[in-house]
């Protein structure tokens, strides 16, 4: 039902991993290759936590500030009666998607430590954290655990 | 207020979801103009009827699940749009609680990269690449801010964690403008008078981005602990403000 979605939702996690393990060939400014890597990590961040979220499993987290300024991370998702069999196969695509980046970019973090390639270890770890943000989002909303909400997250 | 038979109506909670049948006195008693009304004890016998739901907590999700269901071109915009009014904020600082209630990191990501790209080496051999400064720019400030927020809320501030973020990563704008201004005079040439021009240029943007973190940062603490919390930012923009006047390309 959502074609333009999940193809988006794949495009630019696997563009970043693409481009980090391929920016040799495409050009030898380490620049360039960063820069590229960083903007398709926010444009899939942005995206998954936006848009992919809510159209194809209909879900969606975000953080909202009241007028005391207390930050409250709101966990929404659709009451959904039934499931048709196209959306059970986005839905999967959506979870899958979600699963394996973080640890792909998890497996980077280590090679690159292990290889001293330490000039890569921001751009790894700003991609680590940012898909893991987005996972840990979605499981919050799907789990429905606005109670269970730790305690990082009321730090934050 | 008094209604029949002694029984005494406080309603405390707001009235969006009041299935009351009866006249909604009961809300008013949030209404500062309708205080009056409060007072009034009721001669008659006024029968009430029916449920009172009053909800605790969070707004109800009912008008939120409108934005589950927008379309995209409109989640855009309004992003946007919102990023445009945070730069507008920060060249003319205003104190507005409002500002700060939608955080956004995109704004920051763009002054970082841009002013990290601005800070290369510029050298056209391609081992040498300025890779390490690159990167360099980014640690520095993301880590700077991070730290400063860890610092103010460790103080006790109210503000949240990313809206610190946001409010330090958006008023590095000042310094990415006063380097493009320098690299642009040292288009010109590299003697005093340049660096003249660079050292007015940067001191004063300097001060216009401290001032405007403080404007927005300073209120969310107590008065006794507010050079606590702008000292590290004064140190934050300072090194930065460094970085762009020692500045020479090859």
């Amino acid at each position: 039902r959502h074609p333009l979605a999940t193809f988006f939702h794949l495009f630019f996690r696997g563009s970043a991993i693409v481009t980090y393990l391929f920016c040799d060939w495409f050009s030898n400014s380490f620049v360039a290759c960063f820069v590229t890597i960083l903007l398709l990590l926010s444009f899939d961040f942005w995206s998954v936590k936006n848009v992919t979220g809510r159209l194809l499993v209909g879900l969606r987290w975000r953080n909202q500030i009241d007028e005391d300024g207390k930050s409250h991370w709101v966990f929404e998702a659709k009451e959904v009666s039934t499931v048709a069999a196209s959306s059970e196969v986005e839905a999967q695509i959506f979870w899958l998607g979600l699963i394996i980046c973080p640890v792909i970019w998890t497996v980077f973090f280590f090679s690159t430590l292990f290889s001293l390639k330490l000039k890569w270890l921001a751009l790894v770890i700003a991609g680590i954290s940012l898909q893991t943000a987005n996972l840990y989002g979605y499981i919050h909303c799907k789990l429905g655990g606005q109670k269970s909400i730790s305690r990082t997250t009321s730090f934050v | 207020m008094l209604l029949e038979q002694g029984t005494t109506l406080r309603a405390l909670e707001p009235c969006a979801r009041h299935s009351l049948r009866a006249p909604l006195r009961s809300c008013l008693l949030q209404d500062e103009q309708f205080a009056d009304l409060a007072d009034m004890s009721l001669s008659g016998d006024i029968t009430v009827e029916g449920e009172i739901t009053v909800p605790v907590g969070a707004p109800s999700p009912d008008e939120d699940f409108s934005t589950l269901d927008e379309p995209v071109r409109e989640t855009i915009m309004r992003d946007l749009k919102a990023v445009g009014k945070k730069f507008v904020h920060v060249m003319y600082p205003k104190k507005s609680s409002t500002l700060l209630r939608d955080w956004d990191l995109w704004g920051p990501l763009v002054l970082c990269v841009s002013l990290a790209l601005m800070l290369q080496g510029g050298s056209a051999d391609s081992k040498e690449d300025g890779g390490p400064q690159f990167a360099e720019v980014f640690v520095i400030i993301w880590f700077g801010a991070v730290v400063i927020t860890l610092n103010s809320k460790l103080l006790g501030g109210t503000i949240s964690f990313f809206q610190s973020l946001c409010v330090l990563g958006y008023c590095v704008l000042p310094l990415t403008v006063a380097m493009l201004v320098c690299r642009l005079v040292l288009l010109a040439g590299a003697g005093t008078i340049s660096f003249v021009v660079r050292l007015l240029v940067v001191l004063a943007m300097f001060a216009w981005s401290t001032l405007a973190s403080t404007a927005f940062l300073a209120d969310s603490q107590p008065p006794n602990r507010k050079a606590l919390v702008v000292y590290p930012i004064f140190l934050f923009y300072f090194v930065i403000s460094w970085m762009i006047l020692t500045f020479t390309p090859q």
